[in-house]
């Protein structure tokens, strides 16, 4: 018994390692990026590969806050938060009305938000280019957060509307009998129960506007007005790159979405996958 | 306003059965939804239609002086399209080196990788929650920094893949990836970028799959005498199958549309050998500044996108 139960913690081990070990190759990527933004130059460009026991240095980090990567990152993150907030705030009444009520039209509305997630962004650039040109919403901050909030409450919307579906709808019914209005209902009954489906929708939203390249890419015209990932491809020039400097603007670029991956991903992973596996 | 408790309660009571709460004022699901809908409506429906009228239009980016003020010239920007050389390769690209062979990879890998983490052996010691952790983290990642920690992992002479190619002998010299006249080539470091951040999403999706499959089919299976690779073939794969046609039909639409991969990492080159639909799209219109034209490939790539949203729609309905 005692050796049968031996043999399998030994079998658990192995097959442990081999996991970690697979996983830890998928994210060499990530760990060579870090360490090569942290290497000295004589070590950066060697052809031998050295993976740790070298004195780090953070000399690139210092060139590229002294160009002012900082105000980029500043734009990402006004950009970003703000985005995420307006999108929560739109997107949850909406998911609300999809769960709670029929209506005219509502599989026309629910077909609508659901077509947007499939459709071409790449086609809309033109056409908004031209059309905030002539509101005046062009190079603006407020434009591109627009643009961040529309691409965000479809998927925002369905994730909150698979919350919703969970929870009873008999709070609801007791809320009103009480006398709530359906905003009160909204806001001062439901909100605090979905809590869990905000945050995972509200990383969501705020990882899709971080990483968005596009439309930053198109809109934002004025170097000032640029937000991280637009300002790290321009580190590449015509001919080359710096690589010290992309290299360590990469891993800036990065951190903001990592922590909030990691500070979240629990209520993330749920939210992202609770619609595609139930049947 | 203050009301008397029990009065209340009579008074919703009756108010209740006249109106039951899943069908209250037929007005208040419109105020919930007005501002997303006019938002969307705005960014999603106006362009488009703009788009169309920009397709009939020869419209230089710094000759917009009034609204819709390009020249119309019919259908001649279709015309060019039609006899566009480039047009037959781009599309081909777009099928076959961004869609179908970093679908594929992302379908096997995800899977695969799903199936690795889903394993008892990672239950027992309470190590599943850190794994799919770790599996997922490449999916927050921008797609900038991808593209930057590939194009620098595939740098000519001090890449570590062309290190390690030359340290086990494979290769004489560096292989120069990113502009290389063979195409063959200058995809791959196209496709690294993206199955290396596109495949957890594909592995977390598959992993709540197998999770959500009852343990007492394995169980009944056992019972059965069925060895696991009988269970693996006969009962997890079919029941996967859902997932795998949604899966693919998503990361499909996804990728065909996808402009920026490409665009960062060969910007279409060298000369045009890895153009995809939307890398024209945007050469078309903000590197040659023929705005017109431009919208022509985009209203070519709607048309496209419109054969996938009837069947996508049937997916929303059926779930829904």
């Amino acid at each position: 018994m005692r050796g049968r139960r031996l043999s399998r913690v030994c079998g658990d081990m192995l097959y442990i390692a081999l996991t970690f070990a697979i996983i830890g190759l998928f994210l060499f990527p990530v760990f060579w990026l870090i360490v090569s933004s942290l290497k000295p130059l004589g070590l950066l460009f060697s052809t031998r590969i050295t993976l740790f026991g070298f004195e780090p240095i953070f000399e690139y980090y210092r060139q590229i806050f002294e160009v002012g990567f900082l105000r980029f990152v500043f734009n990402s993150v006004l950009v970003s938060i703000v985005a995420t907030a307006l999108c929560m705030l739109l997107a949850f009444p909406a998911a609300y009305a999809f769960s709670r009520f029929r209506f005219l039209g509502k599989n026309l509305f629910f077909g609508f938000f659901g077509l947007t997630q499939i459709f071409p962004w790449i086609i809309l650039v033109t056409p908004i280019f031209i059309i905030f040109f002539f509101l005046g919403l062009s190079n603006s901050y407020s434009g591109l957060i627009l643009i961040y909030i529309a691409v965000a409450i479809p998927f925002t919307t369905y994730m909150l509307f698979g919350y919703l579906e969970a929870v009873p709808k008999e709070i609801d019914d007791a809320a009103v009998i009480d006398g709530c209005s359906t905003l009160r209902t909204l806001f001062y009954v439901i909100v605090p129960i979905a809590v869990p489906g905000l945050v995972a929708s509200a990383t969501h939203a705020f990882i899709v506007a971080w990483n968005e390249f596009l439309f930053a890419l198109t809109l934002i015209t004025t170097t000032e007005k640029k937000t991280a990932p637009v300002a790290l491809a321009t580190f590449f020039g015509e001919y080359g790159a710096n690589w010290g400097e992309v290299l360590a603007a990469a891993t800036v670029t990065t951190i903001p979405t990592l922590i909030f991956f990691l500070l979240l991903q629990r209520h993330l992973l749920k939210g992202l996958t609770a619609g595609s596996v139930k049947q | 306003m203050p009301v008397d408790h029990r009065e209340g309660v009579v008074h919703a009571d009756q108010l209740h059965r006249a109106n039951p709460p899943s069908m209250r004022q037929a007005r208040d699901p419109f105020r919930l939804l007005i501002l997303s809908v006019l938002l969307l409506l705005f960014v999603y429906l106006l362009p488009p239609l703009y788009n169309l009228l920009l397709s009939l239009q020869d419209l230089d980016l710094f000759e917009m002086t009034a609204v819709g003020g390009g020249k119309f010239i019919g259908l001649r920007n279709y015309v060019e399209l039609i006899k566009d050389p480039v047009l037959y390769k781009v599309f081909l690209n777009t099928w076959i080196w961004l869609t179908a062979v970093t679908v594929v990879l992302r379908i096997i890998l995800g899977f695969a990788l799903a199936v690795l983490v889903d394993a008892d052996a990672l239950r027992r010691w309470h190590l599943t929650g850190l794994a799919r952790t770790l599996l997922f983290l490449p999916w927050a990642v921008p797609p900038v920094v991808a593209v930057t920690i590939w194009k620098w992992m595939l740098n000519s002479q001090y890449g570590v893949v062309n290190l390690l190619l030359l340290d086990a002998g494979l290769v004489e010299s560096g292989i120069n990836f990113l502009v290389n006249p063979n195409p063959y080539i200058t995809w791959w470091s196209i496709i690294l970028p993206i199955v290396w951040k596109e495949t957890p999403f594909a592995a977390i999706v598959y992993l709540a799959g197998l999770q959500s499959i009852p343990q007492e089919l394995y169980e009944i299976a056992q019972i059965d005498g069925a060895g696991r690779l009988a269970i693996f073939r006969y009962i997890t794969i079919p029941l996967m199958r859902p997932i795998t046609l949604i899966l693919t039909f998503m990361l499909t639409i996804w990728t065909f549309n996808n402009f920026v991969y490409v665009w960062l990492t060969t910007r279409g080159g060298p000369a045009d050998l890895t153009h995809v639909m939307g890398t024209m799209v945007f050469y078309q219109s903000f590197v040659e500044y023929r705005l017109g034209y431009g919208a022509t490939f985009g209203v070519f790539m709607v048309a496209l996108m419109a054969i996938f949203a009837v069947i996508y729609l049937k997916f929303i309905f059926k779930r829904a």
